[in-house]
């Protein structure tokens, strides 16, 4: 009997080791009259730069405290359908996806009307007309290659389609990555690839991986030397040392913006819009920046290594149609690729 | 008889049971027949799931047999050296989460490896990738065939050596007589641990998910984690209900099946003598060299890959001296979300421990302390969640969820692992107490006690000791728990395995083998000392 008892000693000492670690990060107690409240964010940002926005903004805001749940969009949108389903939604704010499913989430009255403090300061490409959210990052899709085994680089989408690459590149699923879902859609809308650019890509044998974290993996680690992912994971890997290189496809990229709304059900509607000032902030940008991020305002300059937002061949297309058609494309998207 | 406190209590460890098991899997079984989609199993991606969690099951169960009982023979029944050293490492594999051992394992054989590397730049292909089916009914080996060894030590230790040496005094070799005589013996007891490790790898979710999903190999797990969490099909709630009543179907045959097998089983009265060892002469140190490299590749190995992939920077970093750096512990230490996660999960697993130790005392005593009809079938019921996969407990309780108010909450968590690791507290209770004849309570009752009274001060102060391992094993068991964490997660209530898993998933590697790391350092080194402790 005493076996078992020693088995577990051990473990939860190491346990309670690692949460006192934990204590001693905590944010310092600062003075504040504002009342605590407690605000739940829905968002697909990597776990520690979402850690990091939150620490920062408690600096500001220590009275808030910011309960995160992190998952990749398509899992978050599916939580949000079934806490509809079971009653209200939990999340305070959302901070994910792409503007198709915040115009949906409006359109079903979801969402607080909310624009931003400074509003005028930011990107007008990013900010809801109507103001139910915001964009707050531009995350253009790119294609990303392992400089250690690609020799000739792909310089555009059509590239990817040559022989050469056949079971070399790597992609996100669109079930799971909001980001993914929105570039299946805008390729199909782009009269220059649609579906028989994408039928031909699907004869390269791809291999779909669960989101863009682990496609930039893969990309870093050359288990597929070439990959079609978001931009700042690349950046962020070839910081850290991975031989990782971005190439902007000339027929143009893709972006999403990561827009932040507030649910119209949430109860603590004052610390909501003081996270959202936040994000959008001349202080959140910088750190959005910091982070390796695209900003949405053009006074916190731009992430080391990548180029000006203007040299960036942009797609922009109606984003009505995107919204309308996205459904289709994923769909298309996991018939061609499975 | 006149109705007493005892046959209240009785009442009430029914009601728990019936809360606790019975419920929540009528639930699953009601939803499914309810909606009835069972044609859905025939379709494409169900049916593909399902053919490939049966396989994988049943080919890493033959594994797992074939390979626990080879070494339980090498260890037990030949003059191989440092036998003890080997055992304890060889079992080390049940300490450490599959999850875990599937992070580890992609460092030691995933495509860009070392090994799979070099073999690349020699040979132009990898040697061999963990990606995928093969990789899955690998990994699904080495987490079983302890469980497996650990049957089939202890049927090797009840077969008489007078029999062996009865075959061996009749001019068999030594060879001869333990196929002809023990092998046979060990039948049943291979048999069992067959069924009992194919049913348990059914329905696992971390190996799966993590080495099958990259090669698009789904089971019937990773099925429905995709359903409930991204929502891909409608009505996901009632889609999983039906494949969890399948597995439900499978794991009752699977129970039927041991029990019939077990009642063809015959009991032998071990003898005294020790077994004589088999000598391997001048095979001696090629077997010795042969086991000690096949376990320590088994155990050392992924271990090894855990160490290097904690101390890289950034993936495609080439492990050098001057690229080590120990800032990933810094780092994972310091993360809220790990922090949350092991206060999750420490208060989860402290919680199910003494909701367990404390019901299972219950059940236990009742069960074996008292006489009524209904001990047997109590008893049954209170163990019935062992023999399920985790899965059908999760999902039973998600479907039941928002009747009972505790959707997105960790109440939930809390329910499930009651449910699945009761039995361990109830088994470990019965077990020794069925054995000790009831003269102590009878004294009490001659003495004036009521039947309640009896129980309370006899059987379960007679208990106590077992029920305490037993809720320090559950405890144990679910502070490193995933299958059901990650089905019945909800906002702020994330536990250990859901942060180590959400990191792999998210593509933070390295990140994920430094956590991974410490909780298999800290398994391994609580198996170390606890097995000082009881030498």
């Amino acid at each position: 009997m005493s076996r078992t008892a020693t088995y577990t000693a051990i473990p939860a000492l190491a346990l309670s080791a690692l949460l006192l670690a934990g204590c001693t990060s905590a944010a310092p107690e600062t003075e504040s009259s504002a009342e605590a409240s407690t605000l739940t964010v829905y968002t697909s940002e990597p776990q520690e730069k979402i850690d990091a926005m939150v620490e920062l903004f408690n600096e500001s805001h220590p009275e808030v405290t910011v309960e995160v749940f992190r998952a990749g969009t398509g899992d978050l949108t599916a939580r949000i359908e079934s806490e509809r389903a079971s009653g209200d939604v939990q999340a305070d704010v959302l901070l994910a996806a792409d503007s198709g499913t915040f115009e949906d989430y409006a359109a079903e009255d979801l969402l607080l009307e909310y624009s931003p403090a400074d509003v005028d300061a930011l990107n007008p490409d990013v900010v809801d007309p109507e103001g139910f959210y915001t964009g707050t990052r531009i995350i253009p899709t790119v294609i990303a290659y392992n400089t250690g085994l690609v020799d000739t680089p792909p310089t555009s989408w059509a590239d990817l389609t040559d022989a050469q690459y056949a079971d070399q590149i790597v992609m996100p699923n669109p079930d799971v990555s909001g980001a993914a879902a929105y570039n299946a859609a805008v390729w199909l809308d782009e009269p220059a690839l649609g579906e028989s650019w994408m039928t031909d890509l699907a004869a390269n044998n791809p291999v779909i991986a669960e989101s863009n974290g682990p496609v930039s993996q893969a990309v870093a680690s050359g288990t597929q030397p070439v990959g079609i992912v978001v931009d700042y994971l690349v950046r962020e890997l070839a910081a850290a040392g991975s031989p990782v290189e971005v190439a902007y496809p000339s027929e143009g990229v893709p972006y999403v913006s990561q827009p932040v709304g507030i649910f119209s059900a949430t109860d603590v509607p004052d610390a909501a819009e003081a996270f959202v000032d936040f994000l959008v902030s001349s202080e959140g940008q910088t750190l959005a920046v910091e982070q390796s991020y695209l900003p949405v305002r053009n006074d916190v300059g731009s992430p080391e290594g990548a180029p000006e937002l203007d040299d960036i061949e942009m797609l922009s297309p109606d984003l009505e149609t995107i919204r309308s058609t996205q459904d289709e494309a994923v769909a298309k998207f996991n018939e061609l690729f499975n | 008889m006149r109705r007493d406190g005892a046959d209240a209590v009785r009442l009430v460890l029914w009601l728990i049971i019936a809360a606790l098991v019975l419920v929540p899997l009528v639930a699953i079984v009601v939803l499914a027949a309810g909606d009835n989609r069972f044609g859905l199993l025939l379709e494409g991606d169900v049916l593909e799931a399902g053919i490939n969690s049966i396989v994988s099951a049943l080919a890493s169960g033959l594994g797992a047999v074939l390979l626990g009982t080879a070494f339980a023979l090498l260890l037990e029944r030949t003059d191989l050296r440092g036998r003890r050293a080997l055992r304890l490492i060889a079992l080390s594999p049940l300490l450490v989460p599959p999850f875990v051992g599937a992070i580890a394992w992609i460092g030691v054989a995933g495509p860009v490896s070392p090994v799979n590397r070099a073999w690349s730049d020699a040979f132009g292909s990898p040697l061999w990738s963990i990606y995928g089916g093969d990789g899955v009914i690998f990994l699904l080996i080495v987490h079983s065939y302890p469980i497996a060894m650990l049957i089939v030590t202890a049927a090797l230790r009840r077969i008489p050596t007078d029999l062996e040496q009865a075959a061996r005094i009749s001019g068999a070799s030594a060879t001869g007589a333990l196929a002809t005589v023990t092998l046979p013996l060990l039948r049943p007891a291979m048999l069992s641990s067959f069924v009992l490790v194919s049913v348990g790898n059914l329905a696992d979710f971390g190996i799966p998910s993590i080495v099958g999903t990259p090669e698009q190999y789904v089971t019937l797990s990773t099925l429905v984690y995709r359903y409930i969490q991204s929502g891909t099909v409608d009505d996901p709630l009632s889609v999983v209900a039906t494949v969890g009543v399948v597995l439900l179907v499978l794991a009752i045959l699977g129970l039927v099946a041991d029990t019939v097998l077990g009642r063809r089983r015959w009991e032998l009265d071990a003898s005294t003598t020790p077994p004589a060892r088999l000598r391997l002469g001048r095979a001696r140190p090629l077997v010795g060299t042969l086991t000690w490299l096949v376990v320590s590749a088994l155990t050392v190995l992924p271990l090894l890959a855990l160490v290097s992939q904690s101390l890289l920077p950034a993936p495609g970093v080439p492990l050098t001296a001057e690229n080590v750096s120990l800032d990933n512990f810094s780092r994972v230490l310091s993360s809220p979300i790990v922090t949350e996660g092991a206060a999750n999960s420490l208060m989860l697993a402290v919680l199910a421990g003494l909701i367990c130790g404390i019901v299972g005392l219950a059940i236990g005593t009742v069960t074996t302390r008292t006489r009524a009809r209904d001990n047997a079938a109590l008893s049954a019921v209170a163990l019935f969640p062992q023999a399920i996969p985790g899965l059908v407990i999760a999902v039973a309780w998600l479907v039941i969820a928002p009747h009972i108010g505790l959707f997105n909450t960790p109440w939930l968590i809390l329910c499930a692992y009651v449910t699945s690791f009761l039995a361990l507290v109830v088994q470990s209770v019965a077990a020794p107490l069925r054995s000790i004849p009831l003269v102590a309570e009878e004294a009490a009752r001659i003495s004036g006690a009521t039947r309640l009274r009896a129980l309370f001060d006899i059987s379960w102060r007679l208990a106590l000791p077992a029920a305490l391992s037993g809720a320090v094993l559950v405890a144990l068991t679910a502070v490193r728990e995933l299958t059901l964490s990650v089905l019945l997660l909800s906002p702020g209530s994330q536990t250990l395995g859901v942060a180590i898993f959400n990191l792999q998933q998210a593509g933070a590697y390295n990140a994920a083998s430094t956590l991974s790391l410490l909780v298999t350092v800290v398994g391994l080194v609580g198996l170390g000392l606890a097995g000082r402790s009881t030498r």
